[in-house]
């Protein structure tokens, strides 16, 4: 194993059908579709990035998004380094769902974990005009700031921002040295190896008590 | 060793069955199953008999045609069961299921002949529309058949309406189309309306010569067995199945093994009549259609075509609205995409209807517990049947649903090339949801070295996704033999499956389906909860426990709510609001003023007020939000904020003034609202320190006449408290409050037509101020008399303001406490609702919940002996001593039965007889009623939580709810 590699895992999370796929499709492939089968479950595709001296392998976890699959996000969320929240900069609907993803994740994901927003969709507005905007720039900031999270405004269709925000992420996520990472793929860490289904999800609940108010 | 060789030493052990019961499914129930009936098929009736089907252009018929009237000839005779239900008469072979199933549905029979014949036996022979003829011979005691045959007749006599729908019906079923063309040698028909393969093409590319061979197959299996509402099922049905299905005939195949023809028939016209009704009208699921359309196998041509999207739309919304319960689920457009190539929207949403219904259920439903529920199921077939690869998933800490869970969800249809998918929907819907684990089992199976290598997630799906791709190559390539190599992976994987996987039963599947039921519905509940505890306004007085409570109570309120199936609507009407309420707001719990029609009337009054109140998008009716949202306002410990926000309730034009009805209105609700005090079955805090006090008295007076070196404080182990007095009082204090409030607020209500008959301004203006200037003031006014008496008349309107409001409720000092404290600590939104709190309730003594604090009487007795200054005091042991709560002991057994004689007992004597009554005490559900209370400081809830007894419990429950 390439020692320079370090991985980091990535979840994408956001309302459906507003472009996470294409995100990722982007990213990787540097690929536009128009109309994409929507995600079923979860997708799961990797991406390696250059990043100063080193190389970060993107494993990215691609969720679907319509709401009664979120029971099954803890599933694909779980030790997550990473998170990409995606949102519609034309559907105010799929900003308020944002905002409920990162409050889910900070209270159920690993601590550490390293969270952008992307308010995608930005080539409607360009080619629309600003009428065709919901949620404006400063909004997005704003949580941005609130929440301590990166934050893009970004097109699928066009690339705009897709590697950046990428880029973004893999610079601010604490790099580990080679040694942890081998571990990290092998099945030696203790807290990392149990399975986490929903039960583990509510362990952490417990823990969490007070703080939802 | 290989891989497969070593699973196939750890894989042959037999199944541990026994542990495990099944989930009980009625004898009724079972056979609906069994046969894909409609649900209102139950039986009617049924009977051993002997059958014989003669197709009409069967080749025995042809030889018989030839022969003299002889019957009978040659036909096989199956010995098995005939039911009857109310539209189907049902035959299946005693022995071997697949040997002859017949399934006829009452339409088709034109005529019924009781044949003559030997004397015992009693011969039924059924002729159908098409010529073909059922000979049933009944087995049995002869009024047993006398009594079936009747039933027979009877439902056919029933049915004749029902049976004229059946030509019409035929005209949609390919069935007819090829049986009239090649037998009528009809040239002029046109085939019936069918999927959009009839206009776009199939997927694959189906050789024409092999779809007419299979076509051919089907027509000679028609001629024999019949077809479609009348048919045998035997062995080479499954035959045909499974080499897969021509395209033309493939929807009515499906339509018939899936039972959804039943539906069609039986339901005709119903999906048009759904879709007109709904023209034009959105939901959230039509908005989600609408979003995924373009997004459904997009690539098959007819999902290019506003054609194919619209029937696709038409399907969808209509199950949406058909079943709102699911509405829709992003994967259901794959599927139903799938369908509608080869059916009509009609035979697809029928299809679908089934499948959501019986073939996947829960599987897109809005919790999605079926999904969830078989992913847990599959991994276990995962865990006994491929083991070693269980361990390496395991150990590689591999998402195995990330592969499987589409699998499941989209029948395959976005794992692997369509043509093949379809094989499987083939054999899926003759088989039942079996097919779905047989399959993905043989696919690890079949790449078991290959996911054995891989490491982490993104080799295993790679494997996967290579192989699903290549299903139409060889399984053999290096092979010598040509008849190995021309064996492709797909028909491998179908051998695999259907073979070694064949011991994966229906039956196994209910079974253990059964056994994960209850932790997924756990989880699930779990999830919700925590998910729409996070997604509640912002509240500010209601902590995460509370929030936790109140989201309990709610869905036990709503009892045709089922959180894990997220089936039933989530909302409050008005009547399950007062139960809501009723179960923790003291001020709201069912009593006995319940039966006194004034006092109805008032409870009405007001909490329709506050329904309304809470419903902030006036919905008529009140989600979770608006109630925690609700319940937040009320728990506020803003005195001010508390009285404004009740004065809102009564101002409905928001105005900021209550005209004179409005007033009424309000008093009327303050009456309503104080009863428990006013009945005295609770008591206030006005009341409870003056017991304490009384309490506190004696004791000092006790120690007064003791000896002078006594230098301890002894507490009253039983002191009677007069009850009645204490009642009495309070009674008195609140009518005294509700008689005050009326006259003042009429006397000191802005007049709207002499606007300065009289000064009140200083009294408006005073606020915040000090309760005794302001009583003295209204001393004053009281004398005044006269002047009320002219507001009560109504010629003279008035109105009373906010501020005045508030000054006339801070004048009163049970009032006042009542909005600052009372009221707000009667709702008891952290209070675990006891189900069975029935028997505490027995034994709780007039007034109810009370309950006094040691240490504040404690308190009382230090101070009165300080003032009494006797240098010896040392009042200092009651307070050091931590028995807060065996000093409550005494005070609680003196209210609860005041009968016991006053006895003193020295406090830091813990006998076992105390510890009893200790547990007795916190094992009551009444003192987790007072948890809440305000009034009890932070020491004592220590204490209280400390004793193992119910509050261990509760602490359990929190933390399974958190």
């Amino acid at each position: 194993m390439n020692s320079n590699v370090a991985s980091v895992k990535l979840v994408l999370l956001g309302e459906a059908a507003v472009g996470k796929s294409s995100i990722v499709v982007r990213f990787v492939s540097n690929d536009f579709s128009e109309n994409k089968e929507p995600t079923i479950g979860a997708a799961f595709l990797t991406q390696r990035v250059n990043i100063d001296d080193h190389t970060i392998k993107f494993e990215i976890w691609d969720t679907a998004g319509q709401e009664r699959f979120a029971s099954l996000a803890p599933m694909y969320y779980r030790n997550a380094q990473a998170a990409l929240i995606v949102y519609d900069v034309t559907k105010p609907q799929s900003f308020i769902k944002a905002r409920h993803w990162v409050k889910e994740l900070h209270e159920q994901a690993s601590g550490d974990i390293v969270i952008a927003l992307a308010g995608n969709k930005v080539d409607l507005i360009e080619e629309n005009g600003e009428n065709e905007r919901k949620v404006a720039t400063e909004e997005g900031q704003k949580l941005a700031d609130e929440e301590n999270l990166l934050f893009f405004e970004t097109s699928a269709k066009t690339g705009y921002n897709v590697n950046e925000i990428f880029l973004a992420v893999g610079d601010k996520i604490p790099l580990k040295r080679p040694n942890d990472n081998a571990n990290e793929n092998g099945s030696g860490n203790n807290q990392n190896s149990s399975r986490v289904q929903l039960t583990d999800a509510n362990a952490n609940a417990a823990n969490a008590g007070n703080c939802s108010c | 060793m290989s891989f497969l060789g070593s699973l196939r030493q750890k894989a042959t052990f037999i199944d541990k069955i026994a542990e495990s019961f099944l989930p009980s499914l009625t004898r009724d129930e079972k056979f609906k199953l069994e046969y894909r009936l409609p649900d209102e098929e139950l039986i009617v009736d049924d009977i051993n008999a002997d059958l014989s089907f003669v197709g009409a252009h069967s080749k025995l018929r042809e030889i018989q045609n030839h022969r003299t009237k002889e019957q009978n000839v040659g036909a096989y005779v199956f010995s098995g069961r005939l039911y009857l239900t109310k539209h189907f008469l049902v035959f299946r072979d005693a022995f071997d299921k697949k040997s002859c199933v017949l399934l006829l549905n009452l339409s088709t029979i034109k005529r019924v002949e009781r044949t003559p014949s030997e004397a015992n036996n009693f011969s039924l022979t059924l002729t159908l529309y098409t010529g073909s003829e059922v000979l049933i011979q009944l087995m049995g005691l002869k009024y047993k058949s006398e009594q079936f045959s009747a039933q027979l007749k009877l439902h056919l006599k029933e049915n004749i309406e029902n049976a004229r729908k059946l030509p019409q019906f035929l005209n949609t079923c390919y069935s007819e189309f090829i049986l009239n063309k090649n037998i009528m040698h009809k040239t002029d028909l046109i085939p019936p309306k069918s999927g959009l393969g009839q206009q776009f093409k199939y997927p694959g590319n189906p050789s024409m010569e092999k779809e007419k061979l299979k076509l051919r197959l089907w027509f000679d299996y028609f001629k024999e067995n019949g077809e479609n509402m009348g048919i045998v099922k035997n062995h080479i049905f499954h035959k045909l199945v499974r080499v897969g299905l021509p395209n033309r005939i493939r929807g009515e195949i499906w339509e018939l093994c899936s039972g959804a023809m039943y539906l069609r028939y039986a339901n005709a016209g119903e999906y048009q009549q759904i879709l007109e009704e709904n023209q034009g009208k959105t939901s959230q699921a039509t908005d989600e259609i609408e979003k995924d359309l373009k997004r459904s196998l997009p690539e098959y041509k007819a999902y290019q075509t506003s054609e194919g999207l619209n029937r696709l739309r038409n399907v969808l919304t209509v199950y949406s609205w058909k079943n709102p319960d699911v509405g829709y689920c992003q994967a259901m457009n794959i599927v139903v995409a799938g369908l509608l190539i080869y059916m009509t929207e009609e035979q697809a949403f029928w299809c679908l209807y089934n499948l959501c219904d019986v073939y996947v259920p829960g599987y897109y439903s809005k919790t999605m517990y079926g999904t969830l529920l078989d992913q847990k199921v599959f991994e276990y077939f995962v865990e006994d049947k491929i083991p070693v690869l269980w361990e390496h998933i395991q150990k590689q800490d591999i998402q195995l649903s990330i592969v499987s869970l589409p699998w499941f969800l989209s029948l395959f249809f976005t794992s692997m090339p369509l043509e093949f998918s379809f094989r499987i929907m083939d054999i899926f819907f003759l088989n039942g949801s079996r097919t779905l684990f047989q399959v993905s089992l043989a696919i690890l199976k079949v790449n078991g070295d290959a996911l054995l290598a891989s490491e982490e997630d993104g080799t295993f799906i790679a494997v996967l996704k290579n192989y699903f791709q290549t299903l139409g190559d060889s399984a053999y390539p290096d092979s010598d033999d040509p008849k190995l190599r021309s064996i492709t992976k797909f028909q491998q994987l179908l051998v695999t499956a259907f073979k070694e996987f064949n011991v994966i039963t229906s039956q196994i599947i209910s079974q253990q389906r059964h056994k994960f039921e209850k932790e997924i519905t756990l989880n699930i509940e779990t999830f919700v909860k925590k998910t729409q505890i996070r997604q509640m306004p912002k509240t500010f007085y209601l902590h995460s426990t509370d929030l936790s409570n109140i989201y309990d109570i709610y869905y036990q309120s709503i009892e045709t709510y089922n959180i894990s199936l997220g089936k039933g609507s989530s909302s409050m009407n008005y009547d399950v609001f007062v139960q809501f309420l009723g179960k923790f707001c003291d001020w709201c719990k069912p009593c006995e003023a319940d039966n006194d029609s004034r006092f109805v009337e008032q409870k009405n009054e007001f909490l329709k007020k506050l329904f309304n109140y809470w419903d902030t998008n006036d919905s008529g009716e009140l989600t979770l939000n608006n109630v925690v949202a609700g319940l937040d306002k009320l728990k506020t410990d803003d005195l001010l904020i508390m009285i404004n926000n009740f004065f809102n309730l009564y101002d409905k034009d928001g105005d900021g003034e209550l005209h004179r009805e409005e007033v009424l209105a309000l008093s009327e609700g303050l009456l309503f609202l104080t009863e428990p005090w006013r009945s005295g079955r609770y008591v206030d805090v006005l009341t409870k320190t003056a017991i304490e006090n009384e309490i506190a008295d004696r004791i000092v007076e006790q120690k007064a006449q003791e000896e002078d070196g006594d230098d301890t404080i002894e507490l009253p182990n039983d002191v009677e408290v007069n009850e009645e007095k204490y009642k009495n009082e309070q009674s008195e204090r609140y009518l005294k409050a509700a008689s005050n409030f009326l006259q003042r607020s009429i006397e000191y209500a802005r007049s709207v037509d002499l606007p300065s008959d009289f000064n009140l301004i200083e009294l408006s203006d005073d606020e915040t101020g000090g309760s005794s200037e302001s009583t003295d003031a209204i001393k004053k006014k009281n004398l005044n008399t006269l002047k009320a008496n002219a507001a009560l008349d109504p010629t003279h309107p008035k109105r009373l303001d906010m501020a005045t409001f508030r000054m006339i409720i801070l004048a009163d000092e049970t009032y006042e406490l009542f909005f600052s404290e009372t009221w707000r600590c009667s709702t008891h939104v952290n209070k675990l609702i006891d189900t069975d709190n029935t028997r505490g309730k027995a034994l709780r003594g007039m007034f109810d919940g009370f309950m006094a604090d040691g240490r504040k009487v404690a308190k009382q007795v230090r101070i009165r002996v300080d003032s009494v200054a006797t240098t010896r005091s040392r009042g200092d042991s009651i307070l050091s001593t931590d028995t807060n709560a065996t000093s409550n002991t005494p005070m609680a057994k003196s209210l609860s039965s005041s009968t016991k004689e006053d006895k003193f007992e020295d406090i830091d004597d813990f006998t076992s007889e105390q510890q009893e009554e200790r547990d007795d005490l916190l094992g009551n559900s009444w003192v987790e009623m007072d948890i809440d209370d305000t009034m009890i400081e932070p020491e004592r809830k220590q204490v209280l939580s400390r004793p193992p007894m119910s509050n261990s419990i509760s602490k359990d429950l929190i933390e399974f709810e958190a």
